[in-house]
């Protein structure tokens, strides 16, 4: 008899097995039930696919862009608004994956661990409110801006990471969804966030990692002096430039985009030493926004031929980048080297009115010295002071660099700005590209100097 | 207007408090019942002693069943090299104290006499075994020596048990609030569900009686456990649909018939192991009948339709199967192989597989491993089962890969949430949903999903009555292994204490196949989850599994004492 006690403790293993069991499932409830209970098909909290009922989203100034009732999205009253904060704030169907509607669906539904999706008072259930850092003014002036062209613009404070403005365009009215919109070539690529989701090809604008590689590695590169005859030749090919720049020094080289002296550079510097500044500053990697992730910028010459490496020092090969990675660049040009991480999510609010969460300044990691970033800054002044002349930017103290990249021989170049304010009032980086814009200077930069002299009339 | 939004409100958050009270009543009832339990269990005191007729010692008998012999393991140890390792065993029935030589070389004599078979003594015969020579004494006769250190005597508190009347109460006034919640099921009263509130009263109230008033018998732990199950089941299935719970509560009191004729079969441990051959080929028929004329549901041909109701065979082999199982020590200590079992085993596996019942195949399995691991004790046998049998399921993968298809959603089930991850991520969905104390009878979505009332009734449970009441009813399911184990040694036979111990296990495993197959911690196989899934063979075979563990009480079948 005595045997079949002992025997008997078989079943603890039975026993543990259950137990393990059920401390994963509860875990994994606690962990993942707010992504399993808020689905679509989810009959308790959605009507057609919508969230039947959720909070608020509003700008940093507490305009409304948007909350549901009844299974109907709700958004802001103006049309312009509502386009130019659509990739922000999300579509009523849900396809923006990066808008705040689908990312933080868990939020705004009001699910929580405890009484799952439904209130204990029987009514409906209210979700967070979510407070957004963007300005719903900048977003408007920055989408007339582009004008009907396509595009996006990002600009972000790069002190305290607020991200002020993202656009994209194309864009549509989400209370008036053009019935076209799935066959008409002009909404192409309309539900993707193109300043969070997309990459292009960089032009001039990547000069500034070239320079940033040349700068650590190259000692003697101020004293040095560069001939360019309007072209030169790499491994049997032409290098071509815009201008004939004669004998140039590296800053009037960057400041004038001299393509010879970026190719010759690049070619001087190597594959290794390019590929590694090139991630250093943030290429092949990828970068976050409030948890989702951006398109990488893409910078890879194990293949290149020297002739090809030159081209990808200065930003045409296959190169692209992806703005929001530009503007954190040009954060991290701003802060010294080390950029502090964009944010969206001013605060998420719940129905009892406390703070969840809260959006807060941390750095990211280092990705310049702050030697070179000190170098950068002059640098990038001086080409705005001396040569687009701060007309450009009438009294925004601006430094920055254009670009024209190249995309296909009977293609309309895209037109691209990068850079950063360096008012203490207005500390603001930003970049922005236009498609088929042409001359940076003239597409791109229009659109950054609009938006951002908007920040300085409604913040400073 | 005004007025009836207020109403509404009260409403929603009185059934809201509900919800809070039915798993912390729930609760106090389970660990009241395990309390009980562990009460009533006897001390580890000899029933009567084995006096050393060459030193006058006296040796305590513990045990209803004692082996006898040389061997550590026996419970009464010989330190006579005459004797052999499993000598003789000694235990108690209703008629007297048993001896019976276990197939010993020197043979066992009583009265100086060899004994051929079973034979009755009484105190004052003597007992000789190889050059040991006992005499049967009563307790009171004689002086204890201890065999070993003195055994830990569990700390016997003072405290009353708790009152079994109470605890049935608490458990109807469970019935009652969930009752309560399921008259308000879409806003409007309903009386309805007092119907199958008075069918449950009824039937545990007047099981009570029987067995307290009628029977004498002294505990109700494992029916009230029983009863509180199957109340919540009952009650979650009034809530979906009224006209489902007939069947239910029918095949409830059939389930309590069955528990109650079970447990008065076993009362005679003679005419269980005699019967055991015939029941063995009744499963084995059955398994024939349901393979020819059984028809097909979901990929499972495991239901046999008999007009007026579809009934699953394998249900009730459950039962078949452990009766086959387990044994007598006496039995346990002559017939040492496990060939006979194992060849029944292999019968049963081999039907359920193509019945394509893989979830049963693998209950029956498991059960197979506890009863075979509790007659030999020999782990080196289970390690060379398990490795048949990995061996076995590798080569099916291997040659049947199509098997292996359907298990392709686990841990994956949210990108095949269109094809075969579909049920999983709909309990995932809706279980969430829930939070922890639920949505509420009847408001749940879950129960329009295929199978949500049987084999996801998990997802339904948590997300009707939240994650809270759905872990306490898996842990109370689990809870029985305890209750089994409580009773291993102080039951009245091995048959009792192993029987106990498989039906505990496989009602554990199947819960786990059944929850986890649901939320997706394992891969979904279709089983029912113990008294709350809708299904009425299963609704009776879980009490006929209660009877074994009822029966290892060995307060079942003691009569109680007049004035006690």
């Amino acid at each position: 008899m005595k045997t079949t006690g002992w025997r008997s403790l078989i079943l603890y293993i039975i026993g543990a097995g259950f137990l393990a069991g059920l401390l994963f499932f509860i875990c994994s409830y606690f962990i993942q039930g707010g992504s399993w209970a808020i689905r679509p098909s989810n009959a308790h909290i959605t009507n057609d696919g919508q969230l039947a009922y959720s909070g608020e989203i509003t700008d940093r100034d507490g305009n409304l862009l948007s909350y549901s009732r009844d299974g109907v999205q709700q958004y802001n009253d103006n049309a312009l608004i509502r386009k130019a904060t659509l990739h922000v704030v999300g579509d009523p169907n849900g396809y923006i994956s990066t808008g705040t509607q689908y990312a933080f669906r868990t939020q705004l539904s009001g699910f929580n661990p405890i009484t799952g999706v439904v209130s204990p008072f029987g009514n409906a259930i209210t979700g967070s409110n979510i407070r957004l850092t963007v300005s719903a003014e900048m977003s408007a002036a920055a989408l007339q801006a582009l004008n009907g062209k396509k595009g996006a613009v990002a600009v972000y404070n790069y002190n305290t990471g607020e991200v002020l403005c993202m656009v994209s365009s194309p864009t549509f009215d989400p209370l008036n969804i053009p019935a076209d919109i799935e066959t008409n070539s002009n909404y192409e690529g309309v539900y993707l966030n193109h300043a969070l989701s997309s990459a292009y090809t960089p032009g001039s604008i990547f000069k500034i990692i070239t320079a940033a590689a040349a700068i650590e590695t190259i000692p003697d590169l101020d004293s040095r002096t560069f001939y360019c005859s309007g072209s030169t030749v790499i491994n049997g090919e032409k290098i071509t430039c815009d201008g004939v720049h004669g004998t140039i020094s590296f800053q009037n080289g960057l400041a004038s985009s001299c393509n010879v002296v970026f190719g010759e550079l690049a070619v001087e510097l190597g594959r290794d030493t390019m590929t590694k500044y090139a991630e250093q500053l943030g290429c092949n990697t990828n970068f976050y926004l409030d948890g989702n992730p951006n398109k990488m910028s893409a910078y890879h010459v194990e293949e290149a031929d020297d002739n090809a490496l030159a081209w990808s020092g200065i930003g045409q090969y296959t190169d692209t980048v992806n703005p929001y990675h530009m503007m954190i660049l040009m954060g991290a040009v701003a802060n010294g080297g080390t950029p502090v991480n964009p944010y969206m999510i001013q605060s998420v609010t719940n129905s009892f009115g406390l703070q969840t969460k809260t959006g807060k300044a941390s750095n990211g990691r280092q990705m310049l010295q702050p030697s070179t970033a000190q170098r950068l800054q002059e640098l990038m002044r001086y080409t705005v002071s001396n040569y687009y002349g701060d007309g450009m930017f009438p009294g925004l103290q601006a430094a920055a660099k254009t670009g024209t990249a190249e995309v296909g021989d009977d293609k309309i170049p895209t037109g691209w700005v990068i850079g950063y304010s360096q008012r203490e009032d207005l500390p603001l980086a930003f970049a922005v590209v236009v498609e088929e814009g042409n001359y940076g200077r003239n597409s791109a930069g229009v659109v950054a100097n609009t938006v951002l002299q908007k920040a300085a009339a409604l913040y400073t | 207007m005004f007025s009836s939004q207020v109403f509404e409100s009260a409403l929603s958050i009185s059934m809201f408090v509900l919800r809070i009270l039915v798993p912390l009543l729930s609760t106090v009832v389970l660990v009241r019942c395990f309390v009980s339990l562990k009460r009533g269990r006897r001390r580890e005191e000899p029933v009567v002693l084995l006096e050393d007729l060459a030193s006058g010692l006296s040796i305590p008998v513990l045990y209803w069943e004692n082996s006898i012999g040389r061997s550590k393991s026996c419970d009464i140890i010989l330190p006579d090299s005459t004797c052999s390792r499993d000598h003789a065993v000694l235990y108690r029935r209703a008629s007297g104290w048993i001896i019976t030589d276990t197939n010993s070389k020197a043979g066992t004599y009583v009265n100086d006499k060899k004994i051929k078979e079973a034979t009755q003594i009484i105190p004052g015969d003597v007992i000789s075994m190889g050059s040991s020579r006992f005499a049967l004494r009563r307790v009171s006769e004689g002086t204890v020596i201890q065999q070993k250190k003195k055994a830990k005597q569990p700390k016997i508190s003072n405290k009353k048990a708790p009152s079994p009347t109470g605890l049935l109460g608490l458990t109807s006034v469970i019935h009652l609030l969930l009752t309560v919640q399921c008259c308000f099921v879409g806003g409007s009263f309903s009386a309805m569900p007092f119907i199958p509130f008075a069918a449950l009263l009824a039937m545990s109230w007047g099981l009570y009686l029987i067995s307290r008033k009628l029977l004498k018998r002294v505990s109700f732990e494992i029916e009230t456990f029983g009863f509180l199950l199957s109340g919540v089941g009952i009650m979650l299935l009034c809530a979906e649909d009224f006209s489902l719970i007939y069947v239910q509560l029918a095949s409830m009191f059939l389930g309590l018939c069955l528990f109650g004729f079970l447990i008065w079969f076993m009362g005679d441990l003679k005419r269980v192991m005699k019967a055991r051959l015939w029941i063995a080929a009744a499963a084995i028929v059955l398994f024939a009948v349901n393979l020819v004329i059984g028809t097909e549901v979901n990929g499972s041909k495991n239901w046999i339709n008999l007009g007026v109701a579809s009934i699953q065979p394998s249900e009730f082999i459950k039962i078949a199967f452990i009766f086959v199982g387990a044994s007598t020590l006496d039995k346990l200590q002559t017939a040492k192989n496990l060939w006979g079992f194992l060849g029944f085993t292999a019968i049963c596996l081999g039907a359920l597989m193509l019945m394509k019942d893989f979830g049963s195949a693998c209950i029956f399995f498991i059960t197979f491993i506890i009863i075979a691991f509790m007659r030999s004790g020999s782990i080196r046998t289970i390690l060379l089962v398990l490795s048949g049998s990995a061996l076995g399921v590798f080569l099916i993968l291997r040659f049947r890969p199509y098997i292996a298809e359907r298990f392709k959603a686990w841990r994956h089930v949210w990108e095949y949430a269109d094809t075969t991850g579909y049920q999983q991520t709909k309990v995932l969905m809706y279980a969430a949903s829930g939070g922890l104390f639920g949505v509420g009878l009847g408001n749940g979505y879950l129960k329009d999903i295929f199978a949500g009332d049987s084999d996801l009734v998990f997802g339904m449970l948590c997300e009707e009555l939240g994650l809270v009441m759905g872990v306490v009813v898996i842990v109370a399911i689990a809870m029985l292994i305890l209750f089994a184990r409580n009773d291993a040694t102080r039951s009245r036979s091995t048959f009792y204490s192993i029987s106990a111990c498989a039906a505990a296990g496989l009602l554990l495993f199947q819960t786990c196949l059944n929850v986890f197959g649901a939320t997706d911690v394992l891969p979904l196989t279709g089983v029912t989850l113990p008294f709350i899934s809708l299904g009425g063979s299963s609704m009776m075979a879980v009490w006929g599994l209660l009877a074994f563990i009822k029966a290892s009480d060995e307060r079942t079948y003691a009569v109680r004492r007049k004035g006690k």
